[in-house]
């Protein structure tokens, strides 16, 4: 009975300490929304120059991408912890997070929104041109609506895994809702309930937005 | 729309159903278990370890003096691994029968739940939260917590940490200690807890935390020119060796081995090699 790690009495002291786990919630949450903030803003701008004209542009983004997505997420993190530090840079945990993870998916996003361009067919850009369109317009009335239905459906695919992505955190004592469960759990060992109950809660999290993603991929079907 | 929603809904309560029957079900089994095994046969668990013909033991691997890998020799050594060597002669009639796992504060729990190891001698601290889910034996060994702090800081004692950053590592007793001690001091810390002893460390040198508050020996295997140990020493804290809760027998056999060791002066001699006598 004592050696079951889901023994009732670990359930009730869970629920005791639910203030923990709700806090540790709540931050893994702020993280997430600012994330993807940033992780938006950098999507679209890297990816738009992935696509321009200008060949320092197009450059500009493949270091950007290559770096991100070619290098684990935890060095990245664990070099903004401990590293910067001895440089004089001391960042809080909470911009390590919402910087760090969102510099990080920023990368997958901007290749989502480079290929999303480059499935229109580049007639469609030509034939905007040659009936007067600028560039940037052609952009604008042609190109851009067309990609979106492509680009959205990654773009919020790589919204779940930044959720997931903010539980790196745990690692540089960042007070998210993983850190709150291994700190709990390690404390009292009763960490059958605590990884159950951090699972579901970022299942919770994330199942919405898979949802509206398949949504997504359903309505750009029927529409495009 | 509404539709879509009740799916949802639906789908959404059929997940949390899977995940409480697969807790109730793990649940389940280990009473059938526990049901099966006939009452009589109490010395299962070390019948088990002698078929099997060597003892599982979760050690420290980066605990200088109790359980540390030599990275020169790659061999772990240590007090607590004597004491292991001790047990493996006793039940198996050869100290050299044990399989080392090196564990951390948070995987010893779920090592021995699953009896991956017997027994566990890893400066595993006793509460009575543990107690209430291991055996846990009477202490062989008591240390108390330690401050590890850069010499430039200007902390000098306990009451110079109010508002300072304490890096503790996860899953150890030490928070609680400390917390206890800065509230009798009238001081307010905040924490931050890292995976490992080494990580606790690099927050002190890369100034993310003020102070490294652990056992004072394990401090001492970090302690540098740029670093020293606070003269203030508080919450004792008292290891002890762990077992499965069902495994009553080892237990006793530890319990028993530990308690003539320390009659005998053989306890004294073990710490007295390995430099732990204070």
């Amino acid at each position: 009975m004592a050696t079951n790690p889901f023994a009732e009495y670990k359930w009730q002291a869970l629920f005791t300490d639910w203030r923990l786990f709700a806090d540790g919630l709540t931050v893994t949450i702020e993280v997430a929304i600012v994330a993807l903030l940033v992780a938006l803003l950098l999507g679209i701008l890297f990816g738009v120059a992935g696509v321009f004209p200008n060949k320092n542009l197009r450059i500009l983004n493949r270091v950007y991408v290559e770096f991100f997505q070619n290098t684990p997420l935890v060095i990245q993190v664990i070099f903004l912890y401990h590293a910067l530090p001895h440089l004089k840079i001391i960042l809080p945990v909470f911009a390590i997070g919402s910087l760090g993870i969102g510099i990080y998916t920023g990368a997958y996003m901007a290749e989502a929104v480079r290929s999303g361009i480059l499935a229109i067919p580049r007639g469609q850009l030509e034939a905007g041109l040659s009936q007067g369109f600028t560039y940037f317009q052609a952009m604008q009335y042609l190109i851009l609506p067309q990609a979106k239905k492509i680009i959205l459906p990654s773009i919020a695919n790589q919204g779940v895994n930044l959720i997931k992505n903010t539980s790196v955190l745990a690692m540089i004592a960042g007070g998210d809702l993983m850190y709150q469960a291994d700190s709990w759990s390690g404390m009292n060992m009763y960490y059958g309930p605590a990884y159950i109950v951090t699972g579901l809660l970022y299942w919770l999290l994330c199942f919405p937005l898979t949802k509206y993603v398949k949504h997504l991929e359903g309505s750009s079907e029927v529409r495009s | 729309m509404n539709l879509s929603k009740k799916k949802m809904l639906t789908l959404g309560l059929a997940v949390i159903t899977a995940f409480g029957l697969l807790a109730a079900g793990c649940g389940g089994d280990t009473k059938k278990d526990d049901a099966k095994k006939p009452a009589a046969v109490a010395n299962d668990g070390i019948q088990k370890i002698k078929d099997r013909g060597v003892l599982k033991v979760g050690c420290k691997v980066d605990v200088p003096k109790f359980g540390f890998k030599d990275p020169k020799t790659n061999k772990i050594e240590g007090f607590e691994i004597d004491l292991a060597k001790v047990i493996a002669k006793k039940i198996l009639g050869d100290e050299n029968k044990i399989d080392l796992t090196g564990v951390v504060a948070k995987t010893r729990g779920p090592l021995l739940d699953s009896g991956e190891i017997d027994l566990c001698i890893a400066t595993f601290t006793i509460t009575d939260e543990r107690k209430q889910t291991y055996n846990m034996t009477s202490p062989y060994y008591e240390d108390p917590v330690g401050f590890l702090v850069k010499k430039d800081s200007g902390i000098k004692s306990i009451k110079d940490l109010n508002g300072k950053n304490i890096a503790v590592p996860q899953g150890a007793t030490t928070r609680k200690g400390v917390q206890e001690a800065a509230d009798k001091a009238g001081v307010k810390v905040p924490f931050s807890e890292f995976p490992t002893y080494s990580e606790c460390k690099t927050a002190l040198s890369a100034g993310r935390a003020d102070a490294y508050a652990m056992d004072t020996s394990n401090l001492l295997g970090y302690i540098d020119d740029s670093t020293e140990i606070l003269p203030d020493k508080i919450a004792p804290q008292f290891y002890g060796a762990a077992t499965k809760k069902d495994n009553k027998a080892l237990f006793d056999l530890v319990e028993k081995t530990f308690e003539d060791m320390k009659k005998s002066g053989e306890m004294d001699k073990l710490l007295t090699k390995w430099n732990l006598k204070k």
